[in-house]
């Protein structure tokens, strides 16, 4: 199949994601919705494109954990709240709210995917 | 039914009335009102809780050293818990366990309470003994004996070992300081199914089962809904999990009856990784939890089946917090609405960055972010694709001084008649200079943490 014609859906559509911190990291699982779809997150949603997406606030490394038996992917991104919550000079001071930017992530799916929503590529 | 079978099929209900020290005070109310429980726990900390708790203690020495929410939390709950057998664990002890056993005392006596046994776990607080010692911040590798005056406190997370003692001592109630979270889960069913301590599978399973509910909410619905996507039902009133535990350490996890919310593979699944860094190696004072073995499958309305996680042998030190200062922090806003707010936005945040030099402020770390565009993903934020109708200017700063700190509202108040067209003035009441304890940690062997349990009764 060409490149271009691949279709693409959010990462939103595909699965879920909560984020939370540990001292100075934080930690973010991208979580298949089906247990079907977790060789698409395995495949696509590495280490690589998580940075691609937090590296402006991520000083740190980006390690990513495979979990196949609940279908998830856990990463802990390193020196991510200047200095941890305590010394956080952000809005917000937490990494609670840092869950949302990954659901952007555009993913390669196949033809006639239907998305959580009911979107349908 | 032989014994054996009956041995097998005693499970216990735990209850989880708090997600941290500021969660409703309904959830606890609903579970033992009809949660049908054993025990009830009470999670009360962040990272900041005893460091913060030590500060206020020493501005005001005459305020009790636990939680100021003890009173409300285990009073509103108290007399029907002894009437209904059903034991309370909670972290409320903060930087006094001793005095807030003493409190709860109290509140039974006021209650009518006949006969109550409360146990304090003592023990947990480093902050005098480490500058003694060689042990140094492991993110800085500082010694902490040459913090100087920096240095406000220490606490060691302890595990379920002194809860247990306590419930085998004939604790009701028991209140500790700082412990693992999941440790207030794993020390009733350790001490109910008799387990051995190092048995690490089970107590990997146990920490798990703590982990889950831990967070109370996060489980049944709350932190997760996300409407179009994962959407749950009566959000306002999402009632408090419940796991129901056997003695293998498998566990359902389900929630009060009757309340809003949901329990489902997958508000499991986002609880279950929440703030973990390797999930084969959730490392608590108790088992080295191993998560990735875990089976999660939903096996009714409400009800999901935790089954089959391990563990390995339980760390050698104990982590330890500790909380230095480091500053002061203030926090101001100018407000912009309409057409041009975003250009005008952006005048003001050059102008004022012209202004501090006026009133020479210099703070260590600066940061100007906009309200509605960038301010909760920072650097990270896509750049909007429309114009927003309005856009908030938000400066904070880093100060070494309080001085230096207070100069930002002499710099900032004056946009409302110096800044750029229909510049809006934030309502004072957020004003506020705050000094920074920041939390490091450390690592310190067990034996050098001196832990017992004392015990108050009616």
């Amino acid at each position: 199949m060409r490149r271009d014609i691949v279709p693409t859906i959010k990462l939103r559509e595909v699965a879920h994601s909560r984020s939370g911190e540990k001292c100075d990291s934080v930690n973010l699982s991208v979580i298949a919705y089906r247990e079907e779809d977790y060789s698409i997150i395995k495949e696509q949603v590495t280490a690589e494109k998580v940075r691609e997406l937090y590296g402006p606030i991520v000083k740190g490394n980006i390690i990513r954990f495979e979990v196949p038996n609940i279908g998830a992917l856990n990463f802990l991104m390193e020196n991510a709240l200047d200095g941890g919550r305590s010394r956080n000079l952000a809005f917000d001071e937490s990494g609670k709210a840092l869950s949302s930017l990954v659901l952007l992530m555009d993913l390669e799916v196949p033809a006639g995917y239907i998305g959580r929503s009911g979107l349908k590529v | 039914m032989g014994e054996v079978e009956n041995h097998l099929m005693k499970k216990i209900r735990l209850g989880s009335g708090t997600a941290w020290a500021r969660d409703r005070f309904q959830l606890a109310l609903d579970l033992v009102e009809r949660g049908d429980i054993d025990y009830l726990s009470f999670e009360s900390m962040s990272e900041v809780t005893m460091s913060n708790a030590q500060v206020n203690k020493i501005n005001n020495p005459d305020i009790p050293g636990y939680d100021p929410y003890l009173e409300r939390r285990i009073g509103s709950v108290l007399k029907d818990c002894v009437d209904k057998g059903i034991k309370i664990i909670s972290n409320q002890g903060w930087l006094d366990p001793e005095a807030a056993a003493e409190k709860v005392i109290e509140l039974a006596q006021n209650q009518g309470i006949q006969s109550l046994r409360v146990g304090a776990v003592i023990g947990g607080d480093l902050t005098e003994l480490l500058p003694k010692t060689d042990i140094c911040l492991a993110e800085t590798g500082e010694r902490i004996a040459e913090l100087g005056d920096r240095y406000v406190s220490a606490e060691a997370y302890l595990g379920a070992e002194w809860i247990i003692e306590a419930l085998k001592g004939g604790a009701q109630v028991v209140i500790t300081p700082r412990v693992a979270d999941p440790s207030l889960y794993v020390g009733p069913l350790a001490y109910e199914f008799n387990w051995d301590m190092e048995d690490w599978n089970r107590l990997g399973k146990a920490t798990a089962v703590g982990h889950l509910i831990e967070c109370a909410c996060q489980v049944t619905g709350a932190y997760f809904c996300d409407p179009g996507y994962k959407d749950v039902p009566d959000l306002a009133h999402v009632g408090a999990p419940i796991a129901e535990v056997d003695e293998s350490g498998d566990a359902i996890i389900t929630k009060t009856p009757e309340t809003g919310g949901i329990v489902s593979t997958e508000t499991c699944k986002e609880q279950l990784l929440y703030e973990i860094g390797d999930p084969s190696a959730y490392l608590t004072p108790d088992v080295a939890a191993n998560f990735t073995t875990i089976k999660v499958e939903q096996v009714g309305d409400n009800r999901v089946s935790i089954k089959n996680g391990s563990g390995l042998k339980r760390p050698e030190n104990l982590k330890v917090l500790v909380g230095v200062r480091d500053g002061f922090m203030a926090e101001e806003m100018v407000l912009y609405a309409g057409p041009g707010a975003w250009e005008r936005a952006k005048l003001a945040k050059e102008v004022l960055v012209e202004r501090f030099k006026e009133e020479d402020l210099n703070p260590e770390r600066v940061r100007m972010d906009f309200l509605g565009v960038n301010a909760v993903h920072r650097e990270a934020s896509p750049t909007p694709s429309f114009m927003p109708y309005e856009v908030i200017l938000r400066v904070s700063i880093h100060t070494k001084s309080k001085e230096e700190a207070q100069k930002l509202r002499k710099v900032v108040d004056p946009m409302a008649v110096s800044g750029p067209a229909g510049t809006g003035k934030w309502s004072t009441m957020g004003t506020s200079v705050r000094p920074v304890v920041a939390i490091y940690s450390a690592y310190v062997p067990r034996e050098m943490v001196n832990v017992n349990v004392i015990y108050k009764d009616i």
